[in-house]
């Protein structure tokens, strides 16, 4: 029990998301899960989601339903939004405020059809509960103009304290144009984790989900390869409240570096990588949208072998939706569509370039700051390579092709986070279901590994509980 | 003829009170501005500081008077008593009624509006 319980606690955050890593012996969990998911907290101490971060609200006497929908990060309100560009810096005018936090999620997973084999790492082939994530964030205004959004996590699946996310900001507001401007860098080690909108792959929906089951083979570059790997610094402006812009430079963390931080080297950054964002803000106080468009080039060498280089230039279009009304009845909209241009001269060298894309709708409806449904919608296509899309049980394709579509819907209740909450802003916490079905996985419907598992066979049911301080 | 005039008047009158009406503004109406315009910023719960000032019995209080809040210099400095008149001009347009404020708010162009936030804002005491 006490090693099921040690071993559930584990979770990597990549970007916004958290993902669970199987690992442990957790073949027969019969445990309910809210009581596993309980007890873990209490054997771990506390905790806070990667993405709503008390302390902040401690700093500026604001509820957590001030910056997130939902009264739970990472879905910023247009206040949360500025929170962020502003550095984390905005205070109450009080001194003391400490700016530290913690998180603790647990969740169960189950798959329509068992795996192939085990998740590994003491996990079953399905139906696991595990204790997905702790970590401990250094966040909060640190001077006038310097605040912190710093996050080490403990996971299970290498049972090691690791760097997580990163995002030291320096802002201050300039009058151009007798105009509001914020200026600001940001030092981070995630590409759109400096981002302030829920569309692009660093804070997108589902904020979190599953580790414990199958997920598509492909992704674009940006949707968080690069996370822990790299740090980089970028240089961002918000002009009248309305024109948003950013341009920043990453550069690869060497093997030692990585090994030191318990972070998987992955492939070697060759060079530097640039990245940019441009967008329009409009906050109407009962209503916000934002559109905007955004870019990552980097040239990486697989396995750290020196030789020909995999080349990645990844462009992004996006655009929100928020109504706020009265904060009752809060609906929001969030789309994004990537594509990704690939020259694999190191990896798949016989067909060289090619493409994927990426194309992500979610909406989401809270009443009372408390009650949440959201669904979201993902399709994934790309250029064919029986070389990058081998077949392989479970994971891999029978016809080398990457594309995948399907949907999320979850439903969450939030009972903390508001101005008159119990214990406020100390306790919060989020229970959710979520369900994630597929249409396509790997290029079929129908055996598409070439081991005769189907797409449905991958659907997931999800829950979560979540707790921060 | 008279009998007309009278009409004439007593609709004219009439409007008025109406108009007077929509002047004082509807307090119920006043907490929906306020949740849409305010709340992200400011509670309404004596002692209750956020980004703004609690503004529970903010009506005919000095400028800069709650002890524990950092206002700025501008509104400390800037002698203003918060009767409706002052609370609506500085709704319009804050920085043209206190330059230098700290409050990140373009203003609120309704005029009825701000009446009824008003209405709801002096009934918080």
């Amino acid at each position: 029990m006490a090693l099921q319980l040690r071993k559930a606690i584990q979770c990597l955050s990549t970007g916004s998301k958290i993902f669970l890593y199987s690992e442990t012996t957790m073949k027969q969990t019969k445990l309910p899960f809210l009581l596993s998911a309980l007890l873990g907290v209490l054997a771990t101490g506390t905790s806070t989601p990667a993405q709503a971060v008390p302390s902040f609200s401690r700093q500026t006497g604001q509820e957590c339903a001030n910056c997130h929908i939902g009264s739970f990060g990472p879905q910023l309100t247009p206040y949360g939004i500025k929170f962020k560009l502003g550095g984390y810096t905005d205070s109450d005018g009080k001194e003391g405020h400490i700016p530290l936090s913690g998180m603790v999620a647990g969740s169960y997973t189950h798959t329509s059809k068992d795996q192939s084999g085990d998740v590994g790492n003491g996990f079953g082939n399905n139906d696991n509960s595990s204790l997905q994530q702790a970590s401990v964030f250094f966040a909060g205004r640190l001077s006038e103009h310097l605040g912190s959004f710093t996050q080490v996590t403990y996971s299970e699946p290498d049972r090691k304290v690791r760097m997580d996310n990163l995002d030291l900001r320096y802002a201050t507001t300039l009058q151009i144009d007798e105009k509001d401007t914020v200026v600001g860098v940001s030092l981070n080690n995630n590409p759109t984790v400096s981002d302030p909108f829920n569309t692009v792959p660093a804070w997108r929906f589902p904020y979190i989900s599953s580790g414990m089951a199958v997920g598509p083979q492909a992704a674009t570059l940006i949707e968080g390869s690069l996370a822990q790997k790299v740090v980089g610094a970028s240089l961002y402006g918000l002009y009248d409240n309305n024109w948003y812009a950013e341009l920043g430079v990453y550069d690869g963390l060497s093997q030692g570096a990585l090994t030191d931080i318990h972070v998987d080297p992955g492939d070697k950054l060759d060079g530097v990588a640039p990245y940019w964002r441009l967008g329009y803000f409009k906050d109407m106080h009962k209503q916000a949208f934002s559109l905007g468009v955004f870019g990552l080039t980097a040239h990486l060498l697989p396995g750290w072998t020196p030789g020909p280089t995999d080349k990645y230039r990844d462009f992004g279009v996006d655009s929100s939706y928020q109504y706020l009304g009265t904060r009752e009845h809060v609906f929001a909209l969030n789309g994004s569509f990537i594509n990704e241009h690939r020259a694999m001269d190191a990896s798949d060298p016989a067909s060289s370039t090619g493409h994927l894309n990426r194309a992500d709708l979610s909406a989401s409806y809270h009443y009372d700051k408390t009650y949440g449904v959201t669904l979201g919608l993902f399709d994934i296509s790309g250029s064919s390579s029986a070389t990058l899309y081998a077949p392989a049980a479970d994971s891999g394709s029978r016809t080398g092709s990457p594309n995948t579509n399907g949907y999320t819907m979850q439903f969450d209740w939030t009972p903390f986070g508001k101005e008159a909450s119990w214990q406020a802003p100390w306790a919060n916490m989020r229970l959710g279901l979520q369900y994630t079905g597929y249409e396509k996985f790997n290029g079929a419907r129908d055996n598409y590994d070439g081991f005769g598992r189907n797409a449905r066979d991958n659907n997931t049911l999800y829950t979560f509980i979540w707790f921060a301080i | 003829m008279k009998r007309f005039v009278t009409a004439v008047l007593l609709g004219v009158l009439g409007l008025y009170t109406v108009s007077s009406a929509h002047a004082v503004g509807d307090p119920k109406h006043g907490t929906d501005i306020f949740a849409e315009e305010c709340a992200d910023c400011h509670s309404v719960l004596q002692d209750k500081n956020k980004k703004g000032p609690s503004l529970w019995g903010v009506a005919g209080r000095p400028s800069g008077a709650i002890a524990d809040f950092d206002y700025s210099s501008a509104m400390r400095q800037s002698g203003i008593v918060w009767t409706a008149d002052k609370m609506d001009a500085y709704i319009t347009q804050p920085k043209q009624v206190v330059a230098g404020t700290r409050m990140k708010y373009d203003g609120l162009g309704d005029a009825k509006a701000r009446a009824d936030l008003i209405a709801y804002l002096t009934s918080l005491h």
